[in-house]
């Protein structure tokens, strides 16, 4: 029977590098939140993680293990970018400013993102949470030795 | 001689090491589920997964993997996941809590026998 707890590591650290990703996303989005010029033209457009699941790498020979298909980790598939027509703002002065005097702005909201931010940081505070317990479990099965 | 107090001891240690080593792997088995299930926490589609812990504990002779179950009456949010944080929080805790228990036991029962092959500790 596979008991390994080692396998615990790989799913949430599967978990911490996806919340990882999605943060760098939503920093990014925070901070081109104002941004009406980029390289592929037009405003900045938001964009998301789309997660999946994934049987995680397993340490040593676990590979076998008939468990391992109902560990899942999880890992992000793609980047989805927001296809959303820009948020028109009429300021006639602004060097990115049309024949009509409207500059396109990124169609997001920061307080959205805010509160995505804090859902990403709390889902990787309990992969952490996770890790530390399964190391917890393992240092006592260590400690029966001594 | 030595031999024969190995075997004694082995046999005194396994009547209840072997049912807490079987019920410390079923917590190992649940502690990687609740950490898949954590980790799935945002994907869409993923639902929950768990071990039936009682029926499986009873099952301890057989040494079959225990069946992976999906949990029901969780409720799922509109990208079709079904991960109740607050639930899988509790859950972790509380392998942690049993395991910690367990693994207490065995170790108190190995101690005992360490006292007896101590001859109470009057030697020492």
């Amino acid at each position: 029977m596979s008991s390994s707890l080692f396998g615990v590591f790989s799913v949430s650290s599967s978990g911490m590098e996806a919340q990882r990703i999605r943060t760098q996303l939503l920093a990014e989005n925070i901070a081109n939140a104002e941004t009406t010029r980029t390289p592929e033209g037009g405003p900045y457009r938001r964009k998301d993680a789309v997660f999946t699941t994934i049987n995680p790498e397993q340490p040593f020979s676990s590979v076998l293990d008939a468990q391992m298909d109902a560990m899942s980790g999880v890992a992000v598939r793609e980047v989805v970018v927001d296809q959303s027509a820009p948020q028109r703002r009429y300021l006639p002065g602004h060097p990115d400013a049309d024949k009509d005097g409207y500059v396109s702005f990124p169609q997001l909201n920061p307080a959205q993102e805010m509160v995505d931010l804090m859902g990403a940081s709390s889902s990787y505070q309990a992969n952490v949470a996770a890790v530390s317990t399964a190391k917890d479990m393992i240092q006592r099965s260590l400690d029966l030795f001594r | 001689m030595s031999a024969r107090y190995v075997q004694v001891t082995c046999s005194m240690v396994e009547r209840v090491a072997a049912d807490t080593e079987r019920y410390m792997s079923l917590l190992s088995v649940r502690q990687k589920l609740v950490a898949s299930n954590i980790a799935n926490a945002d994907t869409p589609g993923y639902h929950t997964k768990d071990i039936n812990f009682q029926e499986e504990f009873q099952n301890a002779i057989s040494g079959t993997n225990p069946t992976v179950v999906e949990t029901q009456g969780l409720y799922m949010k509109n990208d079709g996941n079904n991960v109740n944080m607050d639930r899988e929080m509790r859950l972790l805790s509380e392998n942690d809590m049993r395991f910690s228990l367990a693994s207490n036991l065995v170790r108190s029962e190995l101690k005992s026998v360490r006292l007896a092959l101590d001859g109470g500790g009057s030697q020492s």
